[in-house]
């Protein structure tokens, strides 16, 4: 339970005053290591190079990578084939190494030549890219499972909080919903939803299982595979029903030591803020309102304004909330590494600094990480370790959202004003709050309540995994690996005196700190084994591995704090009034795992995969403790077979695969029951004695189990004219049986604490996925697009034994039921807007019963769906999904010359959101208006908007209602994800500043959405899987103006 | 090879050597299996039903429901959905939050009782401290399922400790009431008269013949209440129970748990409460948020008001010296709390006139004043944490009831008397000097007066209307209207009863909702 309590100003000094020590120890490490290394180049004369490449054909052939070896300086050729090239002194008995995709690599000894010309051949290994699929990685011809591999290099060109959230759009069977919260993550979910409660793919970074939230760096991914089906994820058995993100860190290379920096720069804007009314506007509109409706309009919007008093008239008041609480935000990214290495071992460090300023005030994200990735070997024995240190400061106030209230607030309320300062009222501060009788408004003043109730969050974290191998022979080899993800998480609140909302009651002022802490810690034993023998081959995986898991919470809090010269001390101890603590284990769960992976390969033609895992998990009782996941997959090359020897085919091969997986959505000890001994009561003749109460609080279920996935999946890899065009499709259908829900249990039972988990539901989830690339290379314009999509259908099979005639679950305006998607809604229907008197007195049922005889014109008329005469939750029926029906990503990449450019397109088609946040405003209660709004008159009858007046009408109460098709709305979406143009600065210029490469980019993302939604952003993530499309004021993805730099020496 | 093997080996043992224990004990709580082993873990699980009685919906939306829907209150309150819902019958959402929460909190307790009703009786421990512990629970038990009558009336009748799978049907009305009069009645055989010390405030004998008495009335069963009654006035109860001499004695913090309280809700103010939600940390709220939705504008939210035609009732009777009836400034707060008026009626530190003004709209408004804390020099809010006992059952609410329940038996001349303590102890003529020889009838309508005037706003005018078949005429109804405008959207088939929650209704195809909604 969060018990997140308050704070205030002094803390953000404090925060700031640490953040610049780390801002500045980062600028001055990076100096030093920067001119520590230069200073080391050596000045020197170079040699050029001159050539040609052709093809077999003698052709000249164009955008050859030209490399000089264990450097990084090079070159392409020219649409010709010729390149020239400047070979550093020292080099000139090196060698030369071209490479270019669809042709075998060659490496060319100088031998102090200045001309050399070669020819390349096509490659027969173009196929030799290899995939990480979990504790192995094997060619990825040999791969027959469903993966998708991120480029990386698209990924980090989206300025990203986090890793889910820069892969929007870059795979298919992907689904990736953002927010523009700084320090949020993306709501990621893989091949739709296979769970009620939990759809988070399970991370593994460097093989170590921890979530690779906002606060790992994303730069310094070196690939990114994603494992979608039974195959591909089964290694990870119980966890991997929601897929598998495999995320490697960046390694030194072999070569000599590199410096590479990156810097980057940007603002942040919010695209669309709620068109309101200003004052003048707003103050007409509402004494409309209640003169339609006979009431006295609000001192604060009369014609004659109140002399004095508290109130102040909208004709001295003009607040633009929404500009006074957001802001343009900034960003900035700041990475530089040294790497290198050699034959015996490689190293890499890394240290990276990210900022950022929301666009909303007080909310801020930084974070700051080190990372030593090194390798060494020994003869049979290799060791190595990736390590990642970071810590993360955040703002961001707890208890409100800004997009909710601010476009609630009345301009007639000023944010803050003298003449509202107030110590009896609780209102110190003089804060606009309105006020019951003359301005009601019932929205949070979110800038008070930033001052008021100060929250900083931080966490500290070490992610990282170090190994041994032991190369017993060329073909079997033993590791043993030891993960370690564990952090301390600190909350503080700082609340001082006074009020941000109308009617708020006292609370004391007061310091709470809550630290967490938490360890996951793994052990692995693998072996691997890869033996060819003639035409067969077989390679795998089978070891053992341990996890444990703990996370436990302190919490303590004191009120009355002391102020010195208008100072708060705001630790524990500093206050002097009433204090508590609270404090326990969250979670404490140990996994035992043995798992094993045959690949068997026969001829390259035939391909076997065998995936099992065995899983044991404390978190069941015991005779649930124990599951295996099992999966089988086939594969068959195709193009190897002799009646398929086409000349453009490159490569063909049909896969196939069934398995089974697991998800775990429970606490340590949800299938016990636990005795609560919070309930106090009262006794004594004077009320002295507070006496314990104790029960079980929380029914508990004994038969938890394990959710599974049954996973089928068909695909198909084709590449084709000379791998120039790579396509891959997919169909998947998966069944999850044992879904554990918390069925929303009656209340007669009593239950407090959440419902109860039962293991009731079982869901399917079946589609297409399709990506396809054209690379071009051929002529100094280079270029290559990508698209993928992906369709996902889910369905209800089985939503548990709830009773005769019930069939679903029902939150809030959505239904999941039986043979239908998840979380469908289930509202009213409405039907336009009554015109005349005459309209409602005919709205009848068949018996001829008037349905809303309190209505008048101007009012929505609702659908009567049961015939019964009136309107209620007997006529809701289903208006929509919040599934796509259709999701679309596109990147195309272009460079000619020194200039690269990079588009990426996003495209989400056919969900429906409700927008909640329009209801607040539509509703006419309490809020300001849409200026765009047109209310019904008798004059204006052509209209959507029903007729202005008090819900204190029924008729008017009767527009608002909450289930209503009046709220739904079409999220269709297509966006500009992100533009980018790069300049790679040319070699003549980068030698006389002795660096290798530089890049200079300029970026924009989310540059352009076309949608119909009318609310702030159709991309709504909203944090329930029942009501996943419901937009209660999401956070809007910014729109980022960026430039950035990156060079290498 | 040979090294391979002997590899395998080492690692396999290595392996089963650190294999991890999967039994993990959860060290926050005792778990099920562990407790209602003895006295102390008896004594918690009582303890656990009364806390249930501080929940704030509990304290707080409940008495809106017994009494804003009333004639006696209305609410004006900005937050539409309190008149709309709790005014005024305007009821389009039956998954509206607080009255599913009201439902929610007393099945609360009833889990609770019900947990104390099956664990307890197996427990070896002193059998007459068991004895009295099962009654506390049942009279608690019956308590929630009064509330649940009242309000909802055909709700499920849950008796044992609930499973997730439980798909009970309605019970009927009349079901429930029969259930809370059998626990009732069994509670009241054990449980003690009173208490002394730290178990002052724990329910006694006396509590459970009161609320027997209602339960009966309430189906007007009045040959049954007599029973209880009598015990209460004529039989033990006499020497127990008394009228404080002064009235507002009833209301102040000061005076809790006195002679006239029967069955009392302790509250206690926690400074460092930042919960009402008492299963969530012991940092909770057990006092109540009543006074600060109560008490006038700019002092707390003013959420209900009283209408003026309640304080006109004080005005029927004049004191034996031909004052005002005392019992006005202890009930409201007013332009005439004080009988001076305004200039000198204080409200919360200012006078009612400098506050409000002699003029506009908020000169005739009218709060309730009994669960104030303005009694406490220096107060000028209130909050959420009021300390005040709720006096839910007063020995005057008793004395009425037996005079009641006398005249519907047809002996009304034995009635008097009972009346007449109650309105000496308010310094008005004995009913016998100012109304003698009244028919049953008239005796009946007195009594509707008297309950006013006593009892205004103690959160039992609602099931007063119930009983007194206000809800079964339209007749009734447009007498009702005349008082409180709000009856004029009362529907005779639908609004006796609240609609169950939709949620239960949508869940549990046994359940079906209450007619007509």
């Amino acid at each position: 339970m969060e018990i997140l309590v308050p704070k205030s100003i002094p803390i953000a000094t404090k925060t700031d005053q640490s953040r610049w020590l780390h801002k500045f120890t980062f600028t001055v490490t990076a100096i030093i290591l920067l001119f520590g290394l230069s200073s080391q180049i050596i000045y020197a004369q170079q040699v050029t190079v001159t050539g040609r490449v052709t093809t077999t054909n003698n052709e000249g052939l164009p955008g050859v990578t030209v490399l000089v070896k264990g450097t990084s300086s090079g070159t392409t050729t020219d649409a010709s084939g010729d390149y020239s090239l400047a070979v550093p002194a020292g080099q000139e008995n090196g060698a030369l190494i071209f490479s270019f995709i669809g042709y075998e690599t060659q490496e060319v000894p100088l031998n102090n030549r200045t001309t050399v010309n070669v020819t390349l051949a096509d490659d027969a290994k173009a196929l030799e890219e290899v995939v990480v699929i979990g504790y192995q990685t094997i060619r990825k011809q040999d791969l027959t499972g469903a993966a998708s591999v991120i480029n990386p290099e698209a990924a980090q060109k989206v300025t990203a909080n986090s890793v889910g959230e820069s892969i929007q759009g870059l795979a298919p069977g992907v689904t990736v919903r953002n927010t523009g919260r700084p320090g949020a993550n993306a709501a990621v979910d893989i091949r739709g939803v296979a769970s009620f409660t939990n759809t988070t793919p399970l991370y593994v970074i460097d093989g170590m299982i921890a979530d690779a939230n906002t606060t790992i760096n994303t730069n310094d991914i070196e690939s990114m595979q994603i494992l979608k089906d039974a195959s591909a994820a089964a290694i990870y058995g119980s966890r991997a029903g929601n897929g598998v993100i495999i995320i490697t860190t960046k390694r030194g290379k072999e070569g000599p030591a590199k410096i590479g920096v990156s810097v980057k720069h940007g603002v942040q804007q919010l695209p669309k803020l709620w068109d309101v009314m200003n004052s003048e506007e707003f103050a007409a509109t509402q004494r409309q309102q209640y003169l339609n409706s006979g009431a006295t309009p609000p001192a604060s919007v009369a014609l004659t304004p109140p002399t004095n008093g508290s109130v102040l008239h909208y004709t001295l008041t003009d607040t633009d909330w929404q500009k006074e609480t957001t802001q343009l935000g900034s960003l900035a990214d700041y990475n530089i590494s040294l790497s290198g290495g050699s034959q015996a071992g490689n190293y890499l460090i890394s240290g990276s600094y990210f900022t950022n300023e929301g666009t909303v005030v007080g909310n801020s994200f930084d974070r700051a990480s080190v990372r030593v990735n090194t390798q060494g070997t020994k003869g049979r024995i290799t060791f190595g370790e990736n390590l990642v240190l970071t810590h993360s400061w955040e703002e961001r106030p707890l208890l409100a959202n800004a997009f909710y209230d601010m476009p609630q607030l009345l301009p007639v309320i000023p944010v803050q004003s003298d003449a509202l300062i107030n110590s009896a009222a609780n209102n110190p501060g003089g804060w606009g709050l309105g006020d019951p009788v003359t301005a009601p408004s019932y929205a949070w003043n979110y800038i008070a309540m930033t001052e008021l109730f100060n929250t900083t969050h931080q966490y500290s974290r070490i992610v990282g995994n170090a190994y041994a191998d032991v190369k017993f022979f060329d073909w079997l080899t033993y590791r043993f690996n030891a993960g370690v993800d564990a952090g301390i998480d600190r909350h503080q609140n700082l609340r001082t005196q006074g009020n941000w909302v109308l009617g708020q009651a006292f609370e004391a002022s007061h310091v709470y700190q809550n630290r967490q802490n938490f360890s996951t810690l793994l052990f692995e034993h693998t072996i691997n084994f890869n033996k060819k023998l003639d035409r067969h081959n077989i390679n795998g995986v089978l070891g053992y591995t341990q996890q444990h898991t703990w996370r436990d919470i302190l919490e303590a809090r004191r009120n009355d704090l002391v102020n010195f010269g208008g100072e708060y001390l705001t630790t524990i101890s500093s206050a002097v009034g009433d204090q508590t603590s609270e404090g326990r284990i969250l979670d404490d769960f140990r996994i035992n795992g043995t798992l094993g992976r045959i690949n068997y390969t026969y001829n390259d033609k035939y391909l076997l995969t065998l995936t099992g895992r065995y899983d044991q998990d404390s978190r069941f009782a015991a005779q649930y403790r124990n599951a295996f996941f099992p999966s089988v997959a086939l594969g068959w090359r195709i193009s190897q077979e002799e009646f398929l020897n086409a000349a453009w085919i490159s490569d063909l091969k049909l896969r196939a695969s069934y398995g089974q997986l697991g998800i775990i959505t429970v606490g340590s000890w949800d299938y016990i029951g636990g005795i609560n001994n919070n309930p106090r009561v009262v006794f004594g003749a004077d009320n002295q004695t507070i006496a314990v109460g104790a029960y079980q609080a929380r029914l508990a279920n004994p038969d938890l189990r394990w959710e599974t996935r049954t996973s089928r999946n068909i695909g198909l890899d084709g590449s084709f004219f000379n791998n120039r065009v790579l396509v891959t499709a997919d169909y998947y259908h998966s069944l999850s049986e044992d879904v554990l829900v918390q069925l929303p249990i009656a209340y007669y039972l009593g239950n407090l604490g959440g419902d109860p988990f039962v293991n009731a539901a079982s869901l399917s989830n079946r589609g297409v996925e399709f990506s396809a690339t054209y690379r071009s290379s051929e002529n100094p314009f280079k270029w290559d697009i990508s698209a993928n999509f992906t369709t996902i259908k889910n369905r209800i099979e089985d939503i548990g034994n709830l009773g005769e005639g019930i069939n679903y679950l029902q939150v809030g305006a959505t239904r999941s039921q039986l043979g239908r998607g998840v979380g469908e809604w289930f509202v009213v229907e409405t039907n336009g807007i009554f015109q005349s008197e005459e309209e409602v007195l005919n709205h009848k049922n068949s018996k001829g019963t008037v349905i809303q005889p309190f209505s008048k014109p101007g009012d929505i008329r609702f659908v009567d769906l049961n015939d019964d005469g009136q309107i209620n939750d007997d006529d809701r029926t289903f208006k929509g999904s919040p599934w796509p029906k259709l999701q679309t990503g596109a990147q195309f990449n272009a460079a000619y010359g020194g200039f690269n450019f990079n588009l990426q397109l996003v495209g989400v088609f056919g969900q429906t959101v409700f927008n909640d946040v329009r209801r607040i405003l539509d509703s006419y209660v309490n809020t300001n208006f849409r200026r765009d709004i047109s209310p019904w008159t008798t004059t204006n009858t052509n209209t959507s908007d029903p007729r202005l007046g008090l819900n204190s009408e029924q008729g008017i109460d009767f527009n608002n209602r909450y289930s209503s098709d009046r709220w739904l709305e079409n999220a269709s979406y297509v966006r500009l994800r992100n533009i980018e143009i790069g300049y790679n600065l040319p070699a003549t210029f980068l030698s006389r500043l002795h660096t290798n490469n530089a890049r200079l980019f300029i970026s924009g993302q989310n540059l352009l959405t076309i949608t119909k939604y009318r609310g702030l952003d159709p991309d709504v993530t909203s944090a329930s899987i029942l009501e996943r499309g419901i937009d209660a004021g999401s956070w809007p993805a910014s729109r980022v103006y960026s430039i950035g730099l990156n060079f290498e020496f | 090879m040979k090294k391979i093997i002997s590899f395998l080996l080492a690692a396999g043992l290595f392996i089963t050597s650190c294999k991890q224990d999967l039994d993990v004990a959860n060290p926050n709580a005792p778990t099920t299996s562990v407790f209602w082993q003895n006295a102390t873990d008896a004594q918690q699980g009582v303890n656990a039903v009364y806390s249930t009685l501080h929940r704030d919906r509990m304290v707080l939306w409940q008495w809106f429901y017994y009494t804003v829907r009333s004639d006696e209150a209305f609410s004006v309150s900005p937050d539409v959905a309190i008149p709309n819902n709790m005014d005024r019958f305007l009821i389009t959402d039956y998954n509206f939050a607080r009255t599913n929460l009201v439902y929610a909190d007393n099945y609360v307790g009833v889990f609770r009782a019900n947990q104390v009703l099956d664990n307890v009786p197996n427990i070896e421990m002193d059998e007459a401290l068991k004895a009295r512990y099962l009654g506390e629970a049942k009279f608690l038990r019956a308590f929630f399922y009064y509330n649940l009558a009242s309000l909802f009336g055909n709700v499920p009748l849950i008796l044992i400790t609930s499973k997730p799978t439980d798909l009970p049907a309605n019970a009927t009305r009349e079901q429930v009431w029969e259930q809370a009069a059998k626990d009732l009645t069994e509670a009241a055989a054990v449980l003690p008269i009173s208490y002394s010390g730290m178990d002052v405030g724990r329910v006694t004998k006396g509590a459970a013949y009161a609320l027997l008495a209602k339960v009966y009335m309430q189906q007007r069963k009045y040959a049954e209440a007599l029973t209880p009654l009598q015990w209460l006035v004529d039989g033990e109860g006499k020497s127990v129970y008394n009228l404080m001499p002064n009235y507002r004695d009833n209301f102040l913090s000061t005076t809790e748990n006195n002679a006239e309280s029967v069955f009392e809700w302790q509250l206690a103010t926690n400074l460092s409460e930042f919960t009402p939600e008492d299963t969530q940390t012991p940092n909770q709220n057990y006092g109540s948020p009543l006074a600060q939705f109560l008490a006038p504008l700019n002092v707390g939210y003013s959420d209900a008001e009283i209408h003026r035609w309640v304080v006109n009732e004080f005005h029927k009777d004049k004191t034996t010296t031909g004052a005002r009836d005392p019992r006005l400034t202890a009930s409201f707060i007013y332009d005439s709390t004080d009988v001076r008026g305004p200039a000198f009626t204080q409200v919360y530190g200012q006078t009612f006139a400098q506050r409000y003004g002699l003029t506009g709209g908020n000169r005739n408004r009218v709060w309730l004043r009994k669960f104030s804390n303005d009694a406490e020099t220096g107060r000028t809010s209130e909050g959420f944490r009021s300390a005040n006992n709720y006096r839910f059952i007063r020995y005057a609410d008793v004395l009425l009831m037996y005079a009641e329940t006398l005249n519907e038996l047809n002996r009304t001349a034995d009635a008097y008397q009972h009346v007449n303590r109650v309105r000496q102890r308010a310094g008005l003529p004995t009913l016998t000097v100012a109304r003698p020889n009244l028919t049953q009838e008239q005796f009946r309508s007195q009594i509707m007066h008297e309950r006013v005037t006593e009892l205004a706003g103690e959160g039992h005018r609602w099931n007063d209307l119930d009983r007194w078949g206000y809800f079964e005429s339209q007749a009734r109804i447009n007498g009702l209207i005349q008082r409180d405008p709000a009856f004029t959207t009362f529907m005779l088939d639908r609004h006796r009863l609240l609609p169950l929650p939709q949620r239960d209704v949508d869940i549990n195809p046994n359940l079906n909702q209450n007619p007509n909604y």
